[in-house]
């Protein structure tokens, strides 16, 4: 009865949470600043990518580096859609085409490469992963007639309709955040029920999972075309945000750059991606307000201080503060519970006083 | 995740939200110049002393030594400008001008978030930065909020588009005046030549072979008896070679970008016994860079091809002559005083300051404070010669479809160094 009250409870403050949030976001665009809202619409962009990543590494364990191809085929399907003549003359609908294909297209070309690309385990998946935003870049040049080249190009369909009474920069940021936040949701659903727990037992101990008539293949693929989709829905809603896309969208670099800010933000944990996006946008607006010229070292560092301080990501970072007071309390606290990463007691110590 | 965990995250990530929310303080807090009122209320980012100015390239990453660059002649230029007082505008009044400049790592979101963040820092232009991709994905945003995009460093037409890009100028050379100056110089020619075209399929490649096919069209002295293409990723070019030296061309009009295929396809024309003479693009003309390492001179000094022409509009920073210049001392010793960067191991530190220059000009002959006014002086300037730009080169804005620097000279190499070349073989 008492853990049924407490269920009861912390669902009702899950709850509050959750309303408080939505009304932040609500109201947040209608009395901030362009660029803050701007800001915040392109966070919501990579946090979407970032989540995509978190499905496949964070939960079901599989090392992806070509995340930002997806990311890429999404935008150019969203962006070669909206620009072309049929689309604009359905307006609206034109864009509901470009959305519907800039996720379709992105999860079938996933689907297709994880059937082959999932029966390879650890380094092997990861060189496949490796191999897309290398030949995405090429491709997305040489098929110039449809994507513009390496000049890149725009869709601007984002304006904000007149009968809205907003800006620009408004309209953009309700539609990337409702978009983002009904990812969110889906993707919290996802890895809470069956599959969720199907990917944690693939990622633990495939053998295990196989026992359990789980099978790891099909889970794999599974994790990797969800996470495709993500990836071009990310895609769509770059387009909305930036309305261009150009090859070097596709960057391998950029890849690395979305894995480092899964990691950061915290690997499996559905928060972190949100404070992935946030890492991955708001470190260089930063230095560029204090040392232009310092953004991968800044970069750098923050991966170094989290990977030896918080292994977890930020989103650990409670946690830790949490062990770190207790600790403070002495005696009279309650015990320190047993330390999660740490090697060695004074290891922990060590993290923790730093 | 226990239940204290997920509450304190909420707690997080609502102070997050706030946090990010409050740093917006208000919306339309700022005035704009329709609330000042009155005919010449000024624009965002000038003030009656001082106007700031955005450069959005990349100063970090694979391109960041030219990026640099292009940020480094601007900010030299102007704070030797300030240091003296600043910059007499055409309204009367002195300002001194603040460069700001903000890193897109050759990323074009990046580059378009930047320019959000420079509209947010209030700049009162933007420019000169660095990139084709990464200068147009904010092409469109500028127009829309009226901030001029001038100078910018690509050979992409786009910008030089008046109808199209009217907050826009493009500052160097695009792809197609390169290969019209050497199709003219080829076209004036008395003797009968056979070209062979290698190319890289994209706007670049295309953009020299489309100069140099427009200014050879009549010519009866040109026969193309070769044309191939190549991918930018292409591993290797010597199968272009080898069909082209089977053509027997005496020109190859060498569209390429990437210097190791530059340098290979050198020593392969060698090795294949086909001497022709070549034309090379300004981005791979490098005596040190392209032409010793490809084996195009020999140990006393000649050359193995009978001629090697490039393009070039400005002088180089490494040239003696120019090291010895008050000009270029005086450029040297700003660069030193006010950046980290040497000023020599790009060409664009000498641009970037060519287009500070433009910029003054420009400064000094708008009679408002307003992007309007600037706007038309910067599209008025003509017959103005910049330093560092080649003999009897200025600069002109004033016609649609060419970028600031109009005036590009052929040049040929002799062994040492590029020399003007009047004439085909001269």
């Amino acid at each position: 009865m008492a853990s049924l009250i407490r269920l009861l409870e912390s669902t009702r403050a899950r709850a509050v949470a959750m309303i408080v949030i939505a009304a932040v976001l609500i109201v947040v665009p209608l009395v901030s600043q362009p660029f803050t809202n701007q800001t915040i619409t392109r966070i919501a962009v990579f946090a979407v990518a970032v989540l995509g990543l978190n499905i496949v590494m964070g939960y079901a364990g599989q090392v992806s580096l070509g995340q930002i191809f997806f990311v890429g085929v999404g935008a150019y399907a969203a962006a070669i859609t909206i620009r072309s003549e049929w689309a604009t003359a359905l307006g609206f609908w034109g864009v509901v085409v470009g959305f519907v294909l800039a996720v379709l297209i992105p999860g079938v070309i996933g689907l297709l490469i994880s059937l082959a690309a999932a029966r390879l385990r650890g380094l092997a998946i990861a060189m496949v992963t490796i191999a897309l935003p290398i030949v995405g870049v090429p491709l997305a040049k040489r098929l110039s007639e449809l994507t513009g080249g390496s000049q890149g190009i725009s869709a601007r369909a984002f304006g904000a309709p007149e009968w809205t009474g907003l800006d620009n920069d408004q309209w953009q940021y309700y539609v990337v955040v409702t978009i983002a936040a009904i990812a969110f949701a889906l993707a919290y659903f996802l890895v809470r029920g069956k599959y969720g727990r199907a990917f944690a037992i693939v990622k633990e101990n495939e053998a295990v999972a196989s026992s359990m008539g789980i099978s790891p293949y099909r889970y794999k693929v599974l994790a990797f075309t969800i996470a495709s989709m993500f990836g071009g829905l990310a895609g769509f809603l770059y387009i909305a945000a930036l309305q261009f896309t150009s090859p070097d969208t596709l960057s391998f670099g950029h890849s690395i750059e979305l894995v480092i800010a899964t990691i950061v933000g915290g690997a499996g944990s559905i928060v972190g991606s949100v404070l992935g996006g946030i890492y991955y946008v708001l470190v260089p607006q930063i230095t560029n307000t204090v040392n232009p010229n310092s953004t991968a070292i800044v970069q750098g560092i923050i991966v170094l201080v989290v990977l030896f301080v918080l292994p977890g990501g930020l989103v650990s970072l409670p946690r830790a503060i949490r062990r770190a007071l207790r600790r403070g309390r002495g005696p009279d606290g309650p015990p320190p519970p047993a330390p999660a990463m740490a090697s060695s007691p004074r290891d922990n110590e060590e993290r923790q006083n730093s | 995740m226990s239940t204290l965990k997920r509450r304190a995250m909420m707690l997080t990530a609502i102070a997050g939200v706030a946090a990010i929310a409050l740093t917006g303080c208000g919306r339309g807090g700022g005035t704009t110049p329709d609330e000042t009122g009155g005919a010449a209320a000024a624009s965002p980012g000038i003030t009656d002393d001082s106007l700031l100015f955005g450069i959005s390239t990349p100063l970090t990453g694979a391109t960041a030594g030219p990026g640099n660059c292009t940020a480094d002649g601007a900010i030299a230029y102007f704070e030797t400008k300030n240091a003296e007082g600043g910059i007499e505008f055409g309204d009367g009044k002195t300002r001194t001008i603040e460069i700001k400049k903000y890193d897109d790592e050759y990323n074009p979101e990046k580059s378009a978030a930047n320019f959000q963040q420079m509209v947010a820092d209030g700049v009162f232009a933007a420019g000169i930065g660095l990139g084709t991709p990464t200068n147009r994905a904010w092409r469109e945003a500028a127009i829309e909020e009226g901030v001029p995009q001038v100078l910018v460093m690509t050979g992409d037409p786009l910008f030089n588009d008046r109808t199209e890009s009217p907050l826009q100028l493009g500052l160097v050379p695009i792809y197609q005046q390169e290969g019209a100056a050497f199709g003219e110089v080829l076209a004036a020619d008395s003797e009968p030549h056979k070209v062979a075209i290698l190319y890289q399929n994209d706007d670049y490649g295309l953009g020299y072979v489309e100069g140099f096919k427009e200014a050879i069209e009549g010519a009866d002295n040109i026969e193309i008896v070769g044309e191939l293409s190549y991918e930018p990723s292409a591993p290797s070019l010597e199968g272009q070679i080898t069909e082209l030296s089977a053509t027997d061309a005496d020109v190859l009009f060498h569209a390429v970008s990437v210097v190791p295929r530059a340098i290979e396809n050198m020593q392969k024309a060698q090795a294949l016994g086909w001497l022709p003479s070549w034309f090379l693009p300004s981005n791979t003309a490098s005596p040190g860079g392209v032409l010793t390492p490809g084996g195009a001179v020999k140990a006393d000094g000649s050359l193995v091809y009978p001629g090697i022409y490039a393009v070039a509009f400005s002088q180089a920073a490494a040239s003696p002559a120019f090291q010895e210049s008050p000009e270029g001392q005086a450029y040297l010793a700003a660069v030193e005083e006010y950046t980290d960067n040497d000023g020599i191991s790009f060409p664009h530190c000498v641009w970037s300051w060519i287009g500070a220059q433009i910029l003054e000009q420009a400064f000094m002959a708008m009679e408002e404070p307003t992007r309007e006014s600037f706007m038309d002086a910067l599209m008025s300037i003509e017959g103005f010669e910049a330093q560092f730009l080649l003999p009897g080169g200025a600069i002109n804005t004033t016609t649609d479809g060419l970028p600031a620097v109009q005036d590009v000279v052929l040049q040929s190499f002799n062994g040492k160094g590029y020399a003007d070349a009047e004439s085909f073989g001269g």
